[in-house]
């Protein structure tokens, strides 16, 4: 026979110390009625200015490539592949030449970093935009030549106002707007 | 002269004026828009978010709650087939009737326009109102029982509870104004209250019990219990759609309105700063008295609403233990208090 549920009492708390609390509920409720501290990102008319090592959208400078190959042999999920195409070499005039330069699918890319960093030359580099709209799968794969395309936020393009997320020890977070030189948060 | 007064006169008939425009359906209908709209706001100034905005972003999302309401007007009722349909269709309009029946015996100036003598000479029109707000929550119940749902059930049953909880607090505790002044008139009542000497100054459990007793009727937080949408989807009104559901939850509004409108009366001295003579016209004897009670009765709703964005929601059985324990036993210190005023003919 499974034992009976015991009958669980409401706790009688103390009359005064029940005012106490409503009354500092109050308090606090009336504190930040009067003195709201909002959070709220308008997104389209505000963005959040990223600092510049942000982990972002990645752009290839195609002058620095090596051809070296080890971002798309690092990349864990399978996101950077190298093309290869025939070309006239410009030291062998008249002779082809074998190009291969990566290229990034962003259905697979976990912006994990790893490209970037492996890349001996810095020809791969994070971009501070996490934002970018596509219309479709198909676009989010990208050739060479949008690969070298540093992509924008589509609220900075259309002129929002930059804002950072601050740490004030007697309000919280708070949101203040971010001036053009200082770094912006994230991350 | 002659056609404009005798419009006038029509228009201001009692039992049409105080039913249909104010301080009835007109007038609360702007006021639960105005304090929807502004529930909205300081939930989201207290709970760090910024609330209606993008609907008129320069008024502060005034409008939003216009938007919502042709929404609701443009969306299809649904009426299941389960359901009992004519009390399923019946009772959010009786509802909505039953809850602004008050307004029409409640008097808003110590003169009526016109010499009309109603409803000020009835003498027991404290009772009469107090008789008229118990009318609306058998329609809760009703609605919730021929909706034929699980979850209207369980907030029909909770609605239940919650009336034989709060409807005694409240007559109790506005009983409590009319023992000073040896009668159930609101007109005496009011003209009692000087000006600070407020009925909730001077009886403050009595007030406090009857502000706890509007918070259980209305289910304002923390007493949203009956819709409370985490448990039960929206207690009653879990079958409604379009228009229908935005009767009963503005019947729910409603009837808080009306509710700070007898607050405002009988504990905060309704048109008191005004001191309207026999002799004044309609618009300084009757209209300027009114729009002061509806001032405080916005005031008083406003107050509740910010209860919203502070308090949790009790449980059932939490809620019961306040009214029994704390609320009841206020109420009846505070008639007791006005027993006292009585007998001692303080007012």
């Amino acid at each position: 026979m499974p034992p009976k549920p015991a009958h669980k009492r409401v706790p009688l708390y103390g009359f005064l110390s029940a005012v106490k609390g409503n009354l500092e509920a109050l308090t606090i409720g009336l504190k930040y009625f009067l003195n709201p501290n909002r959070s709220t990102l308008h997104y389209p008319r505000e963005y959040i200015k990223l600092r510049p090592g942000y982990r972002g959208y990645i752009v290839l400078n195609k002058a620095k490539c090596i051809m070296c190959d080890s971002c798309a042999r690092i990349c864990p999920a399978a996101a950077m592949k190298m093309v290869r195409f025939q070309a006239p070499d410009p030291k062998r005039p008249g002779k082809m030449k074998l190009y291969k330069y990566p290229v990034i699918n962003y259905q697979r890319c976990i912006f994990c970093g790893f490209c970037v960093d492996v890349c001996p030359t810095e020809a791969l580099r994070h971009v501070p935009a996490h934002d970018v709209v596509y219309l479709n799968l198909a676009e989010m794969e990208l050739d060479l030549d949008r690969f070298q395309v540093e992509p924008k936020s589509p609220a900075e393009v259309e002129g929002g106002i930059p804002v950072k997320y601050i740490f004030d020890p007697d309000r919280g977070l708070v949101k203040v707007r971010a001036t053009e030189g200082g770094g912006g948060s994230g991350g | 002269m002659g056609w404009i007064s005798v419009i006038g006169e029509w228009f201001f008939w009692p039992p049409f004026f105080q039913l249909v425009i104010a301080p009835g359906l007109v007038a609360a209908l702007v006021i639960v828009i105005f304090i929807l709209w502004f529930e909205r706001k300081t939930a989201a100034r207290v709970q760090m978010r910024v609330g209606p905005y993008n609907v008129s972003p320069r008024l502060g999302g005034a409008l939003q709650l216009i938007a919502d309401l042709v929404r609701y007007s443009f969306q299809e009722f649904i009426i299941p087939f389960t359901v009992d349909k004519a009390a399923y269709v019946a009772a959010p309009l009786l509802m909505l009737i039953a809850t602004v029946l008050p307004a029409a015996v409640m008097p808003m100036s110590p003169v009526l326009p016109y010499s009309y003598s109603w409803p000020n000479i009835m003498e027991y029109n404290l009772l009469l109102a107090l008789a008229l707000l118990t009318i609306s929550p058998i329609f809760t119940v009703a609605a919730g029982w021929a909706s034929n749902n699980k979850f209207s059930l369980i907030g029909a049953a909770r609605e239940s509870f919650m009336i034989t909880a709060y409807e005694l607090i409240f007559i109790i505790a506005v009983l409590a104004t009319a023992a000073p002044v040896h009668s159930y008139d609101i007109v005496r009542i009011v003209e009692a209250q000087r000006t600070w000497r407020v009925m909730a100054l001077l009886n403050p459990p009595a007030f406090l019990a009857a502000l706890i007793a509007v918070l259980m009727s209305t289910s304002g937080f923390p007493f949203e219990i009956p819709e409370s949408e985490h448990e039960v989807v929206a207690g009653p009104f879990t079958e409604y759609s379009g228009l229908m559901y935005g009767v009963e939850m503005g019947a729910a509004y409603i009837k808080r309105y009306i509710m700070s409108v007898l607050m405002a009366l009988v504990f905060f001295s309704g048109w008191k700063p005004l001191d309207p003579t026999p002799g004044a016209g309609v618009w300084s004897g009757y209209v300027a008295p009114l729009v002061v009670v509806l001032i405080k009765a916005t005031i008083i709703m406003a107050v509740i609403s910010f209860l919203r964005a502070v308090y949790g929601r009790y449980r059932l059985d939490q809620a019961l233990h306040l009214a029994w324990r704390l609320a009841l036993p206020l109420a009846l210190i505070g008639y007791a208090i006005g027993l006292l005023y009585g007998y001692l003919g303080v007012l």
